[in-house]
């Protein structure tokens, strides 16, 4: 199975022996220490001493690994150099010709590649491991109302729609001699014909949805059941008050540390 | 179980009446067939039974509707869900996406309905099973052929068992075996006496085979309203559009060419058709 | 008379991006002017097979020659001046403002005269009986007769192979009558017709060749009068015989009607005997 717009790895066997509101929660945490913790080597300690971690054990770590290379490492290594080589003043540490790397610029662009790291991968541990409407069936179970629960999930699943209608689309018309292969140009002038019928499509398209979700009782009031467990345990709600009070004590730390 | 008094019905801003003064009783357990051409306002009579008019579908319209002890006008369809169940004409735009695979889309009616856990997977597998969709439980619902998606759209109505099943043309895509089972399931879902179902098909011999009466419907008005095998072969209702079987067609032909006597009734399915000509003519 | 073009599948497979292995080995030809039937089961690979044939899909592995042409080296565009294809979901192939710019969509492509454009837009909604709908917006149709005007804006390509997938689906009687008049006339003109469908009295009746896929495969593939006798194999495809051939089944008689003159015809034989 493959979830559209989501990173879900889909590698659980079996029940996920983690709540999902408990996963949300660790990501959050780890957002929050990102900001807040001032020690550079903090935020790589919390990458390689918690994600990664939790990722063996979820066992997407080499997914995380490769994504974090991806998309954390070529903006860390731009910022090393043109903080490095631009910090005006400081202490040059090699030299280069007229370029000199200072020590205070490879400082600040290594607190801020450490955070980025951890705001980066905490989501990915997330996102690669929650199926999205088990975190919105969590949420509704906590009180969210369904209604949203349902937009984010389809509108999670509106961009591949219509992306796969602009596909048929453009099928209908290239199957009728248009031609969208090849030049640029040529891919344009056939995605403008494409965004009257995508819209009015997906009109029609959307009223006809509404009628199947009312013939499947989605109004209906009253008690609803779900198809999926979310096992919960009183050490794991233990857990998240202990991990909320950590992130309220840390923030309140750094407030004080900053206002004296 | 259904019950319609004079219904009229406009779609809102055209003039043109698409259901003209409509009666209709249908008791618990009939196998309803509507059968007509194409615009004779059999869909919109669907969206009536099932409350999409009005709650949907605004218009004016005149009459009462009362489904499974429910007047439609006054109930909300939220409250309808349960005891009325529509399989929509097009099959093409009946998946919700409120969920990723196939066994979740059947499951997301049940799941609206308050059903017990427990409970959801066996039915849906039920389900899937008489709609031959068994092992597609894990399939994301969009990369399905025309005619699964067509099975998904019957298998997640029908599992959540309303008292009254309306249908409109779902065999349409269906493969001609896959139909049967189709017309065979929904009977057998009309034998235990608690189900009602009212069905639109051109496919008459299906028709004819499993539908305890058939009303066929022309230019927005009942024209006949009775006995398959009696109906089916009326020669004014096949020529404005409802047409024949192929049995009824060779049958007639055999009459024409005075080979069978004029007074041997004409028959729809293969069995009578059968009978037909098999019985000696003593001319 | 269209010049004629055969169509050569050479072994073919197709897996859909999921690993869904929707074609598993498919070698057949269609000669200039031949009408086929495709039938089958739910999910046999029809509408796979069929996309290959207008390039929308290109096999996984093997080939498929369109005249001299592989698809694989020429764009859908470029093969759409050869075959016409009508979608099984006419909403995916609908996306004009009106009725006629949606027919002349093709044409125009195709570098038709403006004559000839205006010409075979009136020629194909003619055909389909769509002629006074012609400025409606192609949604405000009901669906029977978007699925019509899919076949016009087909039609009106001229092509000399045209495929249609499921056309019948959700017809009345008589617009069933005139699907099959369409297929005739196509035939009678030159052109190849290649038809999906689930309606075997509709086959029966105007396709002389019959192939039966199922899982993937063609079964079975030859004249309609043989391959619609073969009940086991129509069985293993989900499918049954037409009426006509179950009915002189049931009298036991041996010949193999195909329309209801042919089976009057065959029973009058029978009992003359
Ligand atoms: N977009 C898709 N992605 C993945 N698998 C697909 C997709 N479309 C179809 N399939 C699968 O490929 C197989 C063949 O599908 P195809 O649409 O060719 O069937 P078909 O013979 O035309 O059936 P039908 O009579 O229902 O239209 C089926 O198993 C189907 O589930
Ligand atoms: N949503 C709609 N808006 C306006 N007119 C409609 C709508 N749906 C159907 N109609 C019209 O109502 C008439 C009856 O259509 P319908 O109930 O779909 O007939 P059938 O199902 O018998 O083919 C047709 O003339 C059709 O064009
Ligand atoms: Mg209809
Ligand atoms: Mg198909």
């Amino acid at each position: 199975m493959t979830i559209p717009f989501s990173l879900y790895a889909g590698r659980e066997s079996g029940l996920h022996p983690v709540h999902p509101l408990t996963r949300l929660t660790i990501a959050g945490f780890v957002l929050i220490a990102a900001l807040l913790i001032p020690w550079t080597l903090g935020t790589y300690a919390l990458f390689a001493g918690l994600l990664l971690p939790l990722a063996a054990w979820r066992r997407v770590a080499g997914l995380l690994l490769r994504a974090v290379f991806r998309f954390v490492f070529p903006f860390a290594l731009s910022l090393f150099l043109i903080q490095g080589l631009f910090w005006t003043g400081g202490t040059p540490v090699v030299s280069l010709g007229p370029l000199s790397l200072k020590a205070e610029g490879l400082a600040f662009a290594a607190a801020m590649s450490g955070r980025i790291l951890l705001i980066v991968s905490s989501f990915l541990l997330l996102a690669m491991t929650t199926r999205p409407d088990a975190l919105m069936l969590a949420l509704v179970q906590k009180g969210l109302p369904d209604q949203i629960a349902y937009i984010v999930l389809t509108t999670m699943q509106i961009v591949p729609r219509f992306q796969a209608k602009a596909n048929t689309i453009l099928d209908a018309q290239r199957s009728r001699g248009l031609e969208t292969e090849g030049s640029l140009l040529r891919r344009i002038r056939g995605l403008l014909p494409l965004a009257i019928p995508l819209v009015l499509g997906s009109i029609v398209d959307i009223e006809e949805r509404a009628i199947a979700l009312e013939a499947r009782a989605f109004s209906r009031q009253g008690e609803k059941t779900s198809l999926v467990d979310l096992p919960d345990s009183t050490f794991q709600r233990a857990f998240r008050w202990m991990l909320l009070g950590l992130t309220v004590a840390l923030t309140v730390a750094r407030l004080v540390s900053v206002l004296r | 179980m259904i019950s319609v008094h004079n219904l009229s019905y406009k779609y809102p801003g055209y003039s043109r009446l698409v259901l003209n003064d409509i009666s209709l009783e249908v008791q618990r357990g009939e196998f309803v067939g509507i059968v007509g051409p194409n615009g004779a306002g059999k869909s919109s009579l669907c969206y009536a039974l099932a409350g999409f008019i009005p709650h949907f579908y605004c218009g004016s319209l005149k009459g009462t509707v009362e489904v499974a002890g429910k007047i439609i006008a006054d109930t909300t369809l939220g409250e309808l869900a349960g005891s009325v169940g529509m399989v929509v004409q097009n099959p093409f735009n009946q998946i919700t996406g409120a969920r990723f695979t196939v066994l979740e889309e059947v499951a997301f009616g049940l799941e609206n309905l308050g059903i017990p856990r427990d409970q959801i997977v066996p039915r849906v597998e039920e389900t899937l099973a008489l709609v031959g969709l068994q092992g597609f439980e894990e399939r994301s619902p969009f990369a399905l052929s025309g005619g699964q998606q067509q099975r998904l759209a019957i298998a997640s109505v029908i599992a959540m068992r309303p008292d009254v099943l309306i249908l409109d043309e779902p065999t349409s895509q269906l493969d001609p075996v896959g139909t049967r089972d189709v017309f065979a399931a929904l009977h057998s879902l009309t034998q235990t006496g608690m189900t009602t179902v009212v069905l639109v098909e051109h496919k008459l011999e299906w028709i004819a085979s499993f539908a305890t009466r058939v009303i066929a419907m022309v230019d927005a008005k009942i024209l006949a309203d009775g006995n398959p095998l009696e109906v089916l072969v009326d020669p004014h209702i096949q020529e404005v559009g409802v047409g024949a079987t192929r049995y009824t067609q060779a049958a007639r032909l055999a009459q024409r060419r005075g080979l069978i006597p004029q007074d041997r009734a004409l028959p729809v399915t293969l069995k009578d058709t059968q009978r037909f000509f098999e019985e000696p003519s003593h001319d | 008379m269209i010049d004629g073009l055969s169509i050569a599948v050479e072994d073919i497979r197709f897996t859909y991006p999921g690993g869904v292995e929707a074609i598993q080995g498919v070698t057949l030809s269609v000669s200039p002017g031949e009408a086929v039937a495709i039938v089958g089961e739910n999910g046999a690979g029809k509408t796979t097979l069929v996309r290959q044939f207008n390039g929308l899909l290109k096999p996984t592995s093997g080939r498929v020659l369109v005249g001299e042409w592989d698809t694989r080296e020429h764009s859908v565009a470029t093969l759409a001046r050869r075959v016409g294809y009508a979608f099984q979901n006419p909403d995916e192939q609908l996306f004009e403002r009106t009725v006629r710019a949606e027919v002349a969509f093709g044409p125009k492509n195709l570098g038709f005269s403006s004559e000839d454009i205006l010409a075979s837009v009136h020629e194909a909604l003619e055909r389909v009986g769509l002629a006074d709908a012609a400025d409606q917006h192609p949604y405000d149709l009901p669906l029977s007769q978007r699925r019509l005007l899919a076949l016009a804006a087909t039609l009106a390509m001229q092509t000399p192979i045209v495929i249609l997938d499921e056309p019948t689906t959700g017809q009345d009687a008589p617009s069933v009558a005139r699907i099959g008049g369409i297929v005739d006339s196509l035939r009678q003109e030159g052109r190849t017709v290649i038809t999906i469908t689930h309606d075997l009295d509709f086959c029966a009746e105007h396709f002389p060749r019959v192939m039966v896929m199922a899982s993937g495969r063609v079964l079975v593939d030859g004249p309609a009068r043989e391959v619609l006798a073969q009940s086991d194999t129509l069985a293993e495809a989900e499918v049954d015989p037409p009426q006509l051939v179950r009915l002189a089944r049931s009298l036991k008689l041996t010949n193999m009607p195909l329309t209801p003159e042919e089976f009057v015809t065959a029973w009058q034989r029978s009992r003359g005997e």
